[in-house]
């Protein structure tokens, strides 16, 4: 893959691929409930992920004695080890194994590994006869594609395409029907499998303690590809050691349930050493010890392994999970990923595996929703790797110039920033600022059919609240300041003011510290920690000055950036880290603060009005601060209001900052989806706790179902305290 | 034949196998397509498998498990009596698996959370028999069944050191087409258990 990728072009290819949009559609709407329903036989699916990533953890943490340990048992049971640093040591070591042993034909059973160093061409190449013999990988060689997911690799493909692959390879008109062409492949693989001298496996685990590997398969072929040829060879990552034999009880009861929704894969098969295999030589059967060669592959996994932040990709077993339930990939498939690994891991693999310049190409491609880090298995904080990923990119080569100019010289100076959201606000119309505005946190919406762009408000919030503050009740149970974020003060105002009321109400007096800045988080999605530090250090002076009892924040993203970005921002300096940590022991987030204010003063009473509110959960709210249940109690408890689910309320709005809108063609179907199951379910009202969100929904309402009005919760809930 | 482990109803106690996870085994296995015949005793065992044959028209046989158990080898010599071409001899089961029409192996033990059969096939000819014949049949006792993969797995930490083992939880399958269900890809379409011995309900003892 060549690094002149036109991303957007690839993506525009793959949203007008018909088949593909469907395949992917009906697989996503399946997954979810038959994931939970593979599940429904476990006490807890979490405790299932903690011992899996407690095991993984602490593997890694020791990965070259028990990288020692797996070496001397598979020696130890007779088998031949080596360790490759990179595919062309792999090559170079499996070129001499077949030359020595007259290999001509290999049966392949599904091997990333083998596939993220191209070993497939290299032994074509070479003169051998290399089969895959997993059926969609088989179908994929014929057809000279790359698969597009881990586990269904073919899933892009319809049945007719299918066909054609088929008749291709066979030279023979193949139908295209489905039963038929198993047929078709059992019959001509099974040929392949009986004359095959070598068998090339991956594995799904290796343990330390006996030398076993592990193989997953459905089909039977890792099965087939480890007993019938007279040698076998298995290529394995470090990530794929375990300590123990009862440590694979671990990823199987999460592996399988993850990945294909079953309990059991139908085939799980563990080898230990050699094995009999019996075979005719020279007119005789004859029995005799399989040769086995265990080959150990580096390629970037030990420097991951030893990298504090990037040792967490060990905790991942390959289960694919994160592709079925991401925004992106489920609209756009594997391939635009680029290399091999695909979807959020993927992304992070190909950073680590392949290279920083592949990675650049697709780094985009996360908008953060944390949907995958509630279903991964090994509990992988994948979009946090995602922006570490970012971050260290940035160290080494700094940020494109466009980007550098409205970072560094914008975001970074409050005075110009907000002078240039006033403009913005007169002109009204973002293009005639040019181009530094639209990449404006704001901005970062595009204007195209099915979303219109924000409007920056008249007055902003700051230059409104001299006069709100005025109401600040005479004797106060709280002195609370309201870091607003840039949405509320220069979009949504009014929902800051309704944010001041409800806080007054409760008797808490308000305070707004003019000082305040941006949280940062766009600046830190961009990858720019520098700036970020900057930023987070200014507004934590500005709060500190302010001496206050509680520092609210009314959008989920700032409280989460306050509470867990600024730490990790100071974890190398003493003297923040603790101003830090001090601080934002102060910061709430709006909904679940009020929701307790309310529980302590009887007012959580559920009511049942007429007018029907649906709520959506905001990404970061739900998954980044694990607060579902506040918004809905504050809901059921609003005068007027009575609370109707709607499908899929924890889905990503497609939002996102930068990504919204320089990939608008892909953010804008995740917005339509979101409008259409607002509509289905019948509200007139669609709440929202998040300002983000709120400028997304709206401006999708506003073309496509204007008759629906979206509030922020303290919008609700104000409209009943005058 | 060889085995990863001689005798694994050796590791067995009331703490890993009990009958009562039966339900749940059986629920599963069949939820994985898994066909599973209850009998009583051998002689029904026979009676099943050749009822196998005849139905599925099969020509030739190939089975391992004569050599762990005389009832086995018994039903075996039988079903060779009644003029089934059966085949038990390694040489003779890897020269004939490529063409037979049913392979005949055991399982060591069942997990109730999976519907899965462990498998002990150290031997070359216990693993063709079960991938090459389009219809497997395996022997089960009822008694020996797991709760978990995570029990299971304590069992096979005791007993496995080296070889080839592992668990069958229903027939080769793929979906690589249009996520479409098919049976049968590389191994057998039809995977069934017989189970000897009426699940002795309410505990061992
Ligand atoms: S990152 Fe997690 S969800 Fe994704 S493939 Fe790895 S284990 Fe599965
Ligand atoms: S955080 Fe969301 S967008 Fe990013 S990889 Fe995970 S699921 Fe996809």
């Amino acid at each position: 893959m060549t690094n002149n990728r036109n991303i957007k072009k690839e993506i525009d290819v793959k949203l007008h691929d018909e088949v593909l949009r469907d395949a992917l559609g009906r697989f996503v709407d399946q997954y979810s409930d038959a994931r939970l329903k593979a599940y429904a036989n476990v006490d807890s699916i979490e405790d299932l992920r903690d011992s899996l990533k407690e095991m993984k953890q602490e593997t890694v943490a020791h990965i070259e004695e028990i990288a020692d340990e797996f070496e001397a048992s598979v020696k130890q049971k007779g088998g031949q080890f080596y360790r490759a640093k990179d595919g062309d040591a792999v090559k170079k070591y499996l070129l001499k194994i077949c030359q020595e042993n007259n290999v001509q034909r290999i049966v392949k059973s599904k091997s990333m590994a083998s596939e993220e160093i191209h070993l497939n061409k290299f032994l074509i190449d070479n003169g051998l006869h290399v089969k895959e013999t997993d059926l969609g990988e088989w179908m994929l060689s014929v057809a000279g594609q790359r698969p597009s997911h881990m586990i269904m690799p073919a899933i892009h493909l319809n049945r007719q395409q299918c066909a054609d692959f088929f008749s291709q390879e066979l030279q023979e008109k193949v139908p295209d029907d489905i039963d038929f062409m198993i047929h078709k492949a059992r019959e001509v693989l099974r040929d392949e499998f009986l004359q095959a001298d070598m068998g090339l496996t991956g594995a799904n685990f290796g343990i330390a303690e006996n030398g076993a590997i592990g193989l997953v398969t459905n089909e039977g072929n890792a099965r087939l590809t480890t007993t019938l040829p007279r040698i076998h060879v298995i290529l394995i990552g470090y990530e794929k050691l375990i300590p123990k034999i009862e440590d694979a009880a671990k990823i199987l009861r999460l592996l399988p349930r993850n990945g294909t929704c079953q309990r059991m894969t139908s085939y799980m098969t563990m080898v230990a050493g050699p094995t009999p295999v019996i075979r005719k030589v020279n007119g005789n059967w004859i029995e005799e010890d399989r040769q086995v060669h265990v080959i150990l592959l580096d390629n970037g996994r030990l420097k991951s392994a030893h990298d504090p932040k990037f040792k967490e990709v060990y905790q991942c077993v390959r289960c694919a999970s994160c592709l079925n339930v991401c925004p992106i990939w489920t609209l756009v498939g594997g391939h635009v990923y680029g290399h091999i690994y695909s979807g959020g891991i993927g992304v992070i693999l190909t950073g680590l595996l392949n290279s920083m310049e592949d990675f650049n190409k697709i780094s985009e491609l996360c908008i953060g929703c944390r949907k995958c880090v509630s279903i991964c298995p090994g509990k992988i904080n994948i979009p946090d790797l995602i922006e570490e990923l970012r971050a260290q990119n940035v160290k080494n080569n700094g940020l494109s110039l466009p980007l550098k100019v409205v970072v560094q010289d914008i975001l970074a100076n409050r005075k110009i920033f907000h002078t240039l959201l006033r403009i913005a606000s007169i002109g009204q119309k973002p293009v005639q600022t040019g181009n530094v505005i639209r990449h404006l946190p704001m901005f970062f919406a595009k204007l195209t059919n099915g979303r219109s762009l924000p409007a920056i408000a008249d007055e902003p919030l700051r230059d409104r609240v001299s006069k709100l503050l005025k109401k600040n009740p005479p004797a106060p149970v709280k002195r609370v300041a309201f870091f607003s974020g840039c949405n509320i003060d220069f979009v949504f105002p009014k929902t800051g003011q309704s944010v001041i009321r409800v806080l007054q109400d409760l008797n808490m007096e308000v305070v707004f510290p003019e000082q305040q800045n941006c949280c940062g988080k766009p600046v830190l999605g961009m990858g720019d920690r520098e700036t970020a530090k900057n930023i987070a250090k200014n507004n934590v002076i500005v709060f500190e000055e302010a001496v206050v009892d509680v520092i609210l924040c009314a959008c989920p993203t700032c409280a989460e950036t306050w509470h867990k970005t600024y730490l990790e921002l100071f974890a190398d300096d003493q003297e923040w880290a603790d101003r830090v940590r001090k601080i934002t022991a102060k910061v709430y987030e709006f909904t679940s603060f009020v929701a307790e204010a309310y529980e302590k003063a009887d007012r959580l009473i559920k009511t049942k009005g007429s007018k029907k509110v649906t709520y959506h959960d905001s990404c970061h709210m739900n998954r980044g601060l694990g607060i579902f249940q506040q918004p809905r109690q504050l809901l059921n408890a609003a005068v007027d209001y009575e609370l109707v689910e709607m499908k899929n309320c924890d889905k990503c709005c497609g939002m996102a900052g930068a990504f919204g809108m320089k990939y608008s063609e892909i953010s804008l179907p995740i917005l339509k989806e979101k409008i259409e199951n607002i509509k289905a379910s019948g509200a007139d009202t669609i709440a929202v706790a998040c300002p983000a969100c709120m400028m997304q929904i709206q401006g999708g309402l506003d073309q496509q179902a204007p008759e629906i009005k979206i509030k922020h919760i303290a919008d609700i809930i104000a409209e009943h305290l005058e | 034949m060889k085995k990863v482990c001689s005798d694994w109803t050796k590791i067995f106690s009331q703490e890993f196998v009990n009958p009562i996870f039966w339900n749940d085994f059986e629920l599963n296995a069949k939820a994985a397509h898994t066909e599973i015949i209850k009998v009583s005793n051998f002689e029904e065992a026979q009676m099943t498998i050749f009822n196998i044959i005849r139905s599925t028209k099969a020509k030739s046989i190939v089975a391992v498990g004569n050599e762990e158990s005389t009832k086995i080898a018994n039903i075996y010599n039988n079903l060779y009596n009644l003029g089934v071409q059966i085949y038990t001899d390694k040489f003779a089961i890897a020269e004939n698996a490529p063409t037979a029409d049913i392979g005949i192996s055991t399982a060591e033990f069942a997990v109730g959370e999976t519907g899965s059969v462990c498998v002990d096939c150290y031997s070359y000819e216990s693993r063709v028999v079960g991938m090459l014949p389009p219809v497997h049949i395996v022997f089960l006792n009822c008694n020996n069944i797991v709760k978990n993969m995570t029990t299971a797995f304590k069992v096979i930490s005791q007993g496995f050191k080296n070889g080839y083992m592992g668990f069958i939880t229903g027939p080769s399958r793929t979906a690589d087409i249009e996520r479409v269900l098919s049976l049968g890809v590389h191994g057998p379409s039809r995977f069934i258990i017989i189970v000897v011995d009426v699940p002795a309900i309410g505990g061992m003892n």
